[in-house]
């Protein structure tokens, strides 16, 4: 065991470095996509580099076109419309949770891959049952 | 020996209560059909997190006391854990193309499953890899106890990072965010996983047991093995 103890106090102190340092300082880079409130904010949003816009299909946004689509992702606080080039994934709603990967050019984002994000509430068909609480994440339902 | 059949039968009955829960909910409001998935793909989740709960409780145990059952408990529990943590893996990824649209994305908690797949794989090759019963027992301990770790990192990557993957449902602040049908089916299918995984635990151990008596009565006994008959050809010697 005591051999053992100079391979395990390294371990477990890089596994705590490691551990800390994602939580902690990487935690805004290790975002799996922005939310359009952080994209309005950044200004100097670089035109040519990918990113992944994340948020809800804002109701009545939502325009069809021969391949493709136009639509508004928003939070709470920011809208960006998006032109989505290709066919959505066929759970691909207004109202629903979306993230889209592409370029923001500080006017429109214009993205090439799509991906559909579901929340953690399961319901029927009638939604009665549950009723969500007030404070219910983005994404709560139609 | 006596046929203890009647854990495996209570997992069978269980496994075909969950399959009719599973179909008898009703479909859900965005996923609809889809969402049926949840009955396999969570249950699986819950049986590697306990699997490898259990692991660390053997490997600790094993530490405390090496005493060979906490060990055969770590080893048998980390490879049911496996299995269930690779079907978790490939129920998600045929979810996850049919809802999210791709098969595979790097978000945080997909990552960090795979991670612990590989990290617990490796635990198995490492029990290979060492001849020694009392060296393998101890080493592996070892790794068993540092790779748990993982398992609420793992749980609450959702809710740590922002990624695709929902937060949790039931293991969660602020109660339950399902409608009772799909609350109750989804209790029989984590209780029927539990039961398939206790079931092929005891298998694994009694196996385990039993190739330890065989080691042991071959080690003490001269006992003759088939190969023994032959020997290697001795080419110095022939004329």
């Amino acid at each position: 065991m005591k051999r053992y103890l100079w391979f395990i106090i390294p371990a477990l102190g890089l596994a705590g470095v490691v551990l800390g340092y994602l939580l902690f300082s990487l935690s805004d880079t290790l975002v799996y996509y922005r939310t359009p409130t952080e994209v309005r904010r950044e200004e100097a949003v670089d035109s040519r580099a990918r990113l992944r816009l994340g948020g809800q299909v804002q109701v009545g946004s939502l325009e069809a076109g021969d391949g493709r689509v136009a639509f508004v992702i928003a939070d709470e606080t920011a809208a960006i419309p998006v032109e989505h080039t290709g066919t959505p994934p066929q759970l691909f709603q207004e109202g629903g949770g979306v993230v889209v990967e592409g370029t923001w050019d500080g006017a429109v984002f214009r993205s090439d891959l799509m991906i559909i994000k579901h929340d953690e509430q399961y319901r029927t068909e009638d939604g009665e049952i549950y009723t969500p609480p007030a404070d219910a994440p983005q994404g709560a339902g139609r | 020996m006596r046929r203890k059949v009647w854990l495996d039968a209570a997992a069978g009955a269980l496994l075909v209560a969950t399959l009719a829960a599973a179909l008898a909910v009703p479909p859900e409001r965005t996923m609809g059909d889809l969402a049926r998935l949840m009955f396999v793909h969570v249950p699986a989740a819950w049986l590697a997190y306990l699997a490898f709960g259990v692991t660390l409780v053997g490997s600790a145990g094993y530490l405390a006391t090496r005493r060979m059952k906490w060990d055969r408990l770590a080893a048998g529990s980390a490879e049911v854990g496996v299995c269930f943590n690779g079907l978790t893996i490939a129920l998600g990824m045929i979810w996850g193309k049919s809802t999210w649209g791709v098969w595979w994305t790097w978000d945080a908690r997909l990552v960090l499953t795979a991670i612990m797949f590989f990290v617990y794989l490796g635990y198995l090759g490492l029990r290979r890899g060492i001849a020694d019963p009392v060296a393998r027992a101890r080493r592996s301990a070892w790794l068993g106890v540092l790779g748990a770790v993982q398992i609420p990192i793992v749980h609450f990557s959702v809710v740590w990072w922002r990624g695709l993957h929902q937060p949790p449902s039931v293991i969660r602040p602020g109660g339950v965010q399902m409608d009772d049908e799909f609350r109750i089916a989804l209790a029989v299918a984590v209780l029927a996983f539990t039961a398939v995984y206790a079931a092929l635990l005891r298998r694994h151990m009694e196996n385990a047991r039993a190739e330890e008596a065989l080691a042991a009565r071959l080690a003490s006994e001269e006992v003759e093995v088939a190969g023994a008959a032959i020997t290697a050809p001795r080419y110095g010697e022939v004329d």
